[in-house]
């Protein structure tokens, strides 16, 4: 019987894993809430904030506040990326089949990851931890990297941020509408153009800020993107497509699988999560936490 | 076309045969997947886990069990086609995006299966090395017939492909054409007016599904002996993305559209990989053209052009 | 007039061009290894090693005189991408040999590709037996690296002279990992019976999050710990294991094979690396034999590669390039089944010793160095001190 300390280190561990993959399966719920799409290339809007993360901190050297500076903007960059994308490609695709749609996000996938070979090669890169935040707390037996606790404190004040802009601002409002009913929506006179154009820019923000925050912790390499944007379906399918709490509850759970999969029946851990997101289609197709789709 | 197609190891070079190759077992694959797609409107995400069943079966028969291949061909495809059967009944009760998600799922539980179960499979290492059919019977025709021996075994092993492929894809047509085929098109349209009038609609799906699956499952039967190795990337979903794009290339509206995107896909990659290691960028920037441009595919396009020119032709 | 001026014309012509067409064309290497990922920090100087040697040969005229040509490709670590590049080099750019591969998965996939097209296949990183078991050699492949049994058993004999018995192994799930721990375990326990063997984790290769595994295998308090994670591999669980205060709770009693002890390594992680564990290493530039041709590879390394503290990979690409350049001399001939049979037997002077290719399985002798790593205050990263090479004849069988 395993002791507790060992217990709770490996829980811990799992929940760090789990709000790494909430801040991005958030934003792919986001876009698939309102857009009606599942956007592979979130994936690599994730692997190039890393990359930009990176090339930030290069630039600026490793003083002080860089490593908040260079997430920030390598958030703000891939927002606008995604902005961009929206504004001048994706939206042209709005009235044609939705394979189409899925194809294209596809085709960005091919498209930016080869630029990202391109522009920062093929090496590995990795960022190190923001001086302040370099050591260790022994918590009940167990040792915690403190960057590790700040992502385990962070990720919940986003999911509490993000919910009260969901639930309280005008804007929080329309996205919400937005995702039950757009053509009413735009009868109303809102710009439901500029509405899309928001959420996807919002949500290739938080897959940049999860890219930038992971570069301590993991490192930077090709292929990234394609294994962490399977984890990002396997957590969106858990929770419920479109749905925000669905979304948190269902990285929590994909964490703790994972971990303890290793530890109880490590073989199939990698095979557990994949049966867990197959369990959930077969018996509740909407995810814990969402609604039925129609 | 086919009859021209055996023709190729004539021109000599190794090179060229193996092309050829790999152009019709992915045809085969892609045709099969095509079934689904467009026949009958189910975007499936998960379609290399049929294709990566295929070829560890046969991988597993003949080179650890030392079944001869004309057992082997076969239960690749049975056994890729019970699994589909089974998959495709959990499948088929779903709609559009959660079916997808579903089908990627199953196929994520084939690939991690094959990566991790050591033992049977090989893991992360694959199986290397799986032996060729036995061909030596051929010389002794050879004494008697003229133009059949002293061929390489790959070259063998290649008309062999050619001929099993063909079959399969004369199958394939006849299934397309028969009332069942036409059946899967009115699906496709629109499922539910189906269900008005009375069809099963998921029966009739999961016959799709499950078909699919066989013909998937012998192309990748195939593909393990010619790659001479079985690897679990073969269920990995972007090899289910890589034929879902063949199948848009070419056209998913025509029966031959998979084909002619194999054929582009393949020579295309070959060609670029020659100049540059950035052959990615080249296939996405394809896409994104195909997407906005000839959602048709190349099939689409030509078929259009075809239609345009028949009609300046009446009216001229 | 005309006539005879026209049998001179031809005369001086045929002349002129014998020595034209002695320009013929190059020998074509292709080496297939891994270029991009977390294995390319020991791909790319390995390729380096071997595009100064061809770039050395040919500046003395060639062999046989033709020159070199090394068509690199890379594999990204993946068995069938491998098989599929080397398929294209063999076929599509008809090289002559082949020489390259990293991993013990894409070695034996390529070894089939080699044994089909009868192309001379050297391999100088592959380490799992599996290449050259008797069920696997044929005439075409070689190994100029060490072997899983050779790594294993050398580390073991390390490890029994350490004050532990409590020993866990970490090590990626494929043919190496595997291999070189079996070896090891099996080597220890013959060595000092009394060897408990707490955990065994095996991360998948090129794991992203090593967490997991380093929270399980703490949890069961061993005492040393023997890992053969390489490369890009090692340095991502090494920078998540330091702060989970893994090193300090096995005292640092820390065995990474998979060369965790090579200034690749070390250079990389700089602070970050675990300073006090062993690791091994097939060279390192501040190893002083007593060779002046050690010391003058080095320096030509240093200057190729304009590092001023070289790689140590570099010496397999070049040593197998070595080889292969020797047999064909020997052979007379670029003619692969020439070239194997010149190859069994074929000893080298290398820049780190004589290193002989034997007959029976075709592998080389070629051993490691291995050490505990500290900080020295002559460079910015650590290295090995004290390092021996071990000499793997006894371990080969």
């Amino acid at each position: 019987m395993p002791d507790p300390s060992f217990v709770f280190a490996q829980s811990l561990s799992g929940l760090t894993a789990a709000m790494f993959l909430f801040l991005i399966a958030s934003g792919l719920s986001l876009i698939f809430g309102v857009l009606r799409v599942l956007n592979f290339a979130h994936g690599t809007f994730y692997m190039l904030g890393a990359y930009s993360a990176y090339q930030i901190v290069q630039w600026l050297g490793a003083g002080p506040g860089m490593f908040w500076v260079a997430v920030l903007g390598a958030a703000l960059g891939i927002a606008v990326l995604g902005g961009i994308v929206e504004r001048f490609l994706f939206r042209h695709l709005y009235g044609q089949e939705e394979l189409y749609q899925l194809l294209f996000t596809y085709a960005l996938v091919l498209v930016l990851s080869d630029a990202a070979k391109i522009i920062w090669g093929t090496q590995q890169k990795s960022v190190s931890r923001p001086p302040g935040l370099t050591g260790s707390v022994s918590l009940w037996g167990a040792t915690i990297p403190y960057y590790n606790l700040f992502i385990l404190l962070l990720g919940p004040a986003i999911a509490l941020g993000f919910w009260f802009v969901l639930q309280r601002t005008r804007a929080g409002r329309f996205i919400r509408a937005a995702a039950l009913d757009r053509e009413t929506l735009g009868a109303l006179g809102v710009n439901v153009n500029a509405l899309y154009t928001g959420v996807f820019v919002l949500a290739s923000f938080l897959g940049g800020l999860g890219g930038a925050l992971v570069t301590p912790v993991r490192t930077i390499v090709p292929g990234m993107d394609t294994e962490i944007i399977v984890e990002a379906f396997v957590v969106v399918v858990i929770g419920g497509l479109g749905s925000f709490w669905g979304t948190f509850l269902g990285s929590l759970i994909y964490g703790q699988v994972l971990s303890f999969g290793i530890l109880f029946f490590p073989r199939f851990s990698i095979f557990s999560v994949f049966a867990l997101m197959a369990a959930v289609l077969i018996i509740r197709p909407w995810g814990l936490l969402g609604r039925p789709l129609k | 076309m086919l009859a021209a197609a055996f023709f190729v190891p004539a021109l000599g070079s190794r090179f060229y045969t193996f092309l050829a190759n790999d152009v019709a077992i992915w045809a085969l694959f892609a045709t099969s997947l095509n079934l689904l797609v467009g026949y009958t409107g189910l975007v499936s995400f998960g379609h290399a886990a049929y294709f990566g069943i295929g070829a560890y079966t046969t991988g597993i028969l003949m080179k650890q069990l030392g079944v001869p291949f004309l057992l082997a061909f076969p239960a690749a495809g049975l056994l890729a086609g019970a699994l589909a059967l089974v998959f495709g009944f959990f499948c088929v009760r779903l709609t559009r995006i959660y079916f997808a998600m579903l089908t990627l799922a199953f196929a994520q539980i084939v690939w991690a299966i094959c990566f991790k179960w050591n033992e049977v499979t090989g893991g992360e290492q694959g199986m290397p090395e799986i032996p060729y059919p036995n061909f030596e019977w051929i010389d002794g025709v050879a004494a008697w017939l003229p133009f059949v021996g002293g061929y390489r075994a790959s070259e063998y092993f290649y008309f062999l492909s050619l001929v099993l492929v063909g079959l399969c894809m004369w199958s394939l047509h006849r299934i397309v054409r028969s009332p069942f085929g036409r059946m899967l098109e009115t699906i496709r349209e629109n499922a539910e007016r189906a269900e008005f009038i009375g069809v099963n609609v998921r029966l009739w799906e999961l016959a799709a599904f499950a078909l699919a699956g066989v013909f998937a499952g012998l192309a990748g039967g195939l593909f393990g002996i010619f790659n001479r190795g079985v690897f679990p990337d073969f269920a990995y979903w972007t090899k289910s993305s890589e034929v879902l794009i063949m199948t848009l290339l070419g056209g998913m509206g025509i029966f031959y559209g998979p084909t002619i995107g194999a054929l582009a896909l393949i020579v295309l990659n070959h060609q670029i990989t020659s100049y540059t290691e950035y052959w990615s960028l080249i296939l996405g920037s394809i896409l994104i053209l195909l997407l906005f441009v000839f959602p048709g595919g190349i099939g689409g396009a030509v078929a259009a052009l075809w239609r345009r020119l028949q009609t300046r032709v009446h009216h001229a | 007039m005309q006539r005879r001026q026209f049998l001179l014309m031809t005369g001086l012509a045929l002349l002129v061009i014998p020595p034209v067409a002695h320009a013929q064309k190059p020998i074509k290497v292709g080496f297939p290894m891994i270029l991009s990922g977390p294995g390319a920090l020991f791909g790319e100087p390995a390729l380096k090693g071997a595009q100064m040697y061809v770039e050395e040969i040919n500046a003395k005229g060639g062999v046989l005189g033709r020159k070199i040509e090394l068509l690199a490709r890379d594999t990204k670590g993946n068995a069938d991408e491998a098989v599929r590049v080397s398929r294209d080099l063999i076929l599509k750019e008809n090289v002559d040999f082949l020489v390259g591969t990293l991993t013990s998965a894409e070695g034996p996939a390529v070894s089939v590709v080699a044994k089909e097209n009868k192309i001379v296949f050297i391999a100088p990183i592959p380490k799992t037996d599996q290449l050259t078991a008797p069920d696997k050699l044929h005439p075409y492949v070689f190994r100029v690296a060490a072997t899983t049994t050779m790594e294993g058993r050398s580390a073991a004999e390390i490890v029994a002279k350490w004050p532990v018995t409590r020993i866990a192994t970490i090590s990626p799930d494929y043919a190496y990992g595997q291999d070189v721990t079996r070896a090891f375990v099996d080597y220890l326990k013959k060595l000092k019976p009394s060897v408990q063997i707490v955990d065994q984790q095996w991360p998948k290769l090129g794991e992203p999050d090593y967490t997991p595994f380093i929270n399980a295998q703490l949890a069961k308090k061993p005492e040393a710990v023997f890992s053969s994670l390489w490369g890009g591999h090692f340095v991502n669980f090494a920078k998540q294991a330091k702060p989970l205060g893994y090193f300090d709770a096995i005292k640092y009693n820390f065995i990474g094979v998979g060369e965790a002890g090579s200034p690749e390594s070390t250079k990389t992680m700089g602070q970050d690396y675990p300073v006090g564990i062993w690791g091994n290493s097939y060279d390192a530039f501040y190893w002083d034999t007593t060779s002046p041709a050690h010391r003058d590879y080095t320096a030509r390394l240093s200057k190729f590669t304009k590092e001023e503290y070289p790689s140590s990979w570099a010496i397999q690409g070049y040593i197998g390039l070595q080889f292969l350049t020797e047999a064909i001399k020997k052979a007379g001939s670029p003619d692969s089944d020439k070239v194997s049979k010149a190859l069994l037997g074929l000893s080298i002077d290398s820049p780190v010793g004589k290193i002989t290719i034997r007959e029976k399985d075709h592998q080389a002798n070629r051993g490691q160095l291995y050490g505990k790593t500290a900080m020295d205050p002559k460079y910015p990263f650590a290295i090995m001190k004290p390092v021996e090479y071990v000499d793997p004849t006894k371990f080969m069988d």
